[in-house]
């Protein structure tokens, strides 16, 4: 049912018409989102995909629940209907949220083929940093 | 007279067929260790110099911006030329500027913008031209001809610059990199965005 619910969405999308994934309706943005180890700060608390002039519009809102800054890495991964990703691996991208802030990230897919999407999501306080160099707390911050 | 256990027995023998099978597999050749391959994508912070991710970043943001654009559209449609010309590097750091309009073109071309080149590539375009054309080697009807080059309709161009600041605890750095797109006929800018990169080090 879920599996249908997001073919609906999907094709919504391609017709032009937005389309908002929430938390609440049976984790839809669990579904699009790959969290490289739990977060325990930082969150998707809203997510809107729409294809306009062929391009695959993203809306993404991080909220950090922390009173301190967060950092962020994040990359997109894009695919057509049938799953097959339709562009080389993105670059990581680091993003600093400050504390209890609510960032917007929008991004337009690279390519005319990209249907669909998934988010990749890591924060450094979880494990499998994909980081190099001096980034610890404290190290050089990237935004 | 010692009696072993099977289970005495079994572990060692596991690990020596697991180290074993560790040294035959692998398709590395012979090294110290002291040598491995990183993640080309992966978010670079040695220093605060402008490095890979700020290039890939640089190079994302635009390509993302220039194909939204109605002119690049348009000549994805009727075919219509793009150039690169050199960015200027205002930064107080040398790197070849070519990184990113080289990326940003490449990225375009993937979606079927067709591009000329120029600058620095022109001079093997001339000599393969020369060559195929003067040097009496080639058959004529087998030979690319002279004066058939399609000139541009549009170029990017654009700088890097830099402010840099430091205290007596911390270096902080400011790039923004300005692009734009030009008709070439008429010197109208059809199309400009920044990409901004704060990057910060505790000295």
């Amino acid at each position: 049912m879920k599996k249908i619910a997001m073919t609906a969405a999907l094709g919504l999308a391609l017709l032009g018409t937005p389309f908002i994934l929430q938390a609440a309706e049976g984790g839809s943005i669990a579904s699009k989102v790959e969290e490289l180890g739990k977060m325990t700060h930082l969150k998707v608390s809203d997510m809107r995909a729409v294809k306009r002039d062929g391009l695959l519009r993203i809306q993404v809102t991080i909220a950090n629940s922390s009173s301190d800054k967060q950092q962020l890495y994040y990359r997109f991964r894009w695919l057509d209907d049938d799953g097959f990703t339709v562009w080389e691996e993105e670059p990581w991208k680091p993003e600093l949220i400050h504390g209890l802030q609510k960032k917007v990230i929008s991004v337009v897919s690279p390519s005319f083929k990209a249907t669909d999407f998934r988010l990749e999501m890591q924060s450094p306080e979880n494990e499998g940093a994909p980081f190099s160099g001096n980034n610890a707390p404290g190290g050089i911050t990237n935004q | 007279m010692i009696a072993f256990k099977p289970q005495t027995l079994l572990l060692p023998a596991l690990l020596a067929l697991s180290l074993s099978a560790c040294q035959t597999t692998s398709p590395t050749a012979a090294g110290d260790g002291s040598v491995s391959y990183g993640d080309a994508k992966a978010v670079e912070t040695v220093t605060t110099d402008l490095g890979s991710t700020d290039i890939q970043m640089i190079a994302e943001k635009m390509t993302q911006s220039l194909l939204q654009t109605p002119e690049v559209q348009t000549a994805i449609k009727k075919r219509q030329l793009l150039m690169a010309s050199p960015v200027q590097n205002k930064t107080s750091e040398y790197f070849d500027t070519r990184l990113i309009t080289d990326t940003i073109l490449t990225q375009l071309q993937k979606n079927g913008v067709k591009y000329v080149i120029g600058g620095e590539d022109m001079q093997n375009q001339v000599d393969e031209l020369r060559r195929q054309n003067q040097s009496g080697l080639y058959k004529k009807s087998k030979s690319a001809k002279v004066g058939n080059m399609e000139g541009a309709k549009y170029r990017l161009d654009g700088s890097i610059s830099s402010i840099v600041k430091k205290g007596s605890t911390v270096k902080d750095v400011y790039y923004k990199m300005n692009l734009r797109l030009i008709e070439i006929e008429t010197g109208i800018v059809e199309w400009s965005d920044e990409k901004e990169i704060r990057k910060s080090a505790k000295r």
